[in-house]
Parts: C-alpha cells; structure tokens; sequence
C-alpha cells in the first residue's frame, strides 16, 4: 500500500512563491517570466531546417533565426527549466505518473483531439496577442502594461463561452 | 539604481534556466500543471489560477514598486509589454478558446 500523493500547495502560498520568482526575474534580467516565446523560437528553427528559403522569406520568422543559436536564446532556457521544475515537482511529490488526465465523461481520443486544436489555437493567439498567460498576462500584469490587463479580461471571456459550449469535455 | 542587473551571456542563461526551474516547480507544486484544475475556473468551481495569479502579480507588483520607491530599480530599465490594445484583445479571446478546449 503506498501512500497518497500530498496535496498541491495552498493557493496563496504557490502565488506568493510565484510572485517571489517573477520579482527576481525582474531584479536579476529586467523581465519577467514567458513560455509561448519559446515555442515560437523552436518552430522557427524547424521551418529553418525544413524548408530554409521559406524560413528567411518570412520576415517574422527569420527575425527569430537572426537572434542566432537555439541554446543561446533565453526563454528557450527557461522553458527547458519550467519543464525540469514541473517534472521535479511531481516527482518529490509521488505524483509522476502517466495518465491523461480528462473529465469523466470525455474519451481518450476525443480529449487528445481537443487538446491538440486547442493547443495550436493558443500557439495562434499568443502570437496575435504577443504573449500568453506567462508572458503577457503575469509578466505584463505585475508591471502593469495595459495590455496585459486587456488581455486577461479577454482571455476569461473567451474561455468562458468556450468552456460552456465544451462542458461535456470537463464536467 | 543597480538594479535590474541586466544578467548577460552565460550567467544570463543560467539564471534563465534556474527561474524556470522555480517557474515549473511552483506551478506544478500549486496544481497549475491540473488542466481539470485550470478549466475549474471556466466553471465556476476551482478558483486556483485566480488566486496564484493575482496574488504572483500584486507582490511582484508592489515589491518593483517599493525597490523603485527606495532607489536600487530603475523602472526605464524594466521590459514593459507594448500596448497593441485590438490584437491583445482579440488574441485573448482566442487564447482563452484555446485554453478552455485543450486544458492548458
């Protein structure tokens, strides 16, 4: 018999230690936290090493393959430490496991469907938007750019209609 | 007005690679990486995003403020996003979509 896995933090406490790790992001490089960028710099570097011309005959993406080495760019590094936090995270914690995680009344297939069109449907957005949750909603949010703030209303009024109409995904 | 440090280089992408590290754990440590968690919001039934959110961006808030207020950050060194009010909007929308439908 093995023991439960402890429960998540309380919410306060992730917030003041995620708070705490945005401010340090701010103090030590003068920005905050991202992830959509990363993203953006890997897919830029897979069109480059596909299909090289249409790389550079896209002034979007060839100004992310101007910025030079893969390893060198900075949110690409901190993306690959997210990734190593989260699984060290669940690990310390007894929660590593391999599931999929979905509601109760969603299939396998379908739930992988969906999480895959939403998830190019956020890679989408946050290039329209500039940034995601991380990079535009809590970095730009705790500097207070406007569009930060605009952004986040947006986003909860999008998810709400979209969580109404995909309840049967969830609940 | 020392700060930010403006880290460049190697110790730049280390210090990149450690803040992420702090990024992944918390947010998994705080149930953020529970897409049924991050979801729960949209339906009014876990309000966790909220509340790690806000409270992450009112403290980094008030403490680049207050090292503002006491002289060691200088706020014309800080990385504001630009306003580009229209595609923030819409790509809000969007990513809110997107984020309700895939868990994430």
């Amino acid at each position: 018999m093995t023991a439960a896995a402890p429960r998540y933090w309380n919410a306060y406490v992730a917030g003041v230690a995620l708070g705490g790790t945005l401010l340090a992001s701010y103090v030590l490089m003068g920005w905050g936290l991202g992830a959509s960028g990363a993203y953006t710099h890997v897919a830029a570097h897979l069109e480059g090493a596909v299909a090289p011309g249409r790389a550079q005959a896209n002034a979007y993406v060839a100004g992310y393959l101007e910025a030079g080495r893969l390893w060198a760019q900075w949110i690409v590094l901190e993306m690959t430490g997210v990734v190593l936090g989260a699984l060290l995270g669940a690990w310390t914690a007894g929660r590593l496991s391999w599931r999929l995680d979905r509601g109760p009344r969603i299939g396998r297939g379908r739930r992988l469907l969906f999480a895959f069109v939403g998830g190019a449907t956020v890679g989408f957005a946050s290039r329209l938007a500039q940034g995601c949750t991380s990079g535009l909603a809590l970095s730009g949010g705790a500097v207070l750019a406007p569009g930060a703030w605009a952004f986040l209303m947006a986003f909860m009024g999008g998810g709400f209609v979209m969580a109404w109409i995909v309840r049967r995904a969830w609940r | 007005m020392s700060w930010p440090l403006g880290l460049e280089g190697a110790g730049g992408l280390v210090a990149g690679l450690l803040l992420g590290v702090a990024f992944g754990f918390i947010l998994e440590r705080g149930g953020l990486g529970d897409p049924k968690k991050l979801t729960g919001l949209f339906y009014l039934q876990d309000f966790t995003m909220l509340k790690v959110m806000f409270t992450a961006i009112a403290l980094a808030a008030a403490g680049i403020g207050v090292l503002a207020l006491l002289g060691v950050m200088d706020l014309s060194q800080i990385a504001v996003q630009p306003t580009y009010l229209w595609p923030q909007i819409v790509g809000g929308l969007v990513l809110g979509a997107g984020f309700a439908l895939g868990g994430y």
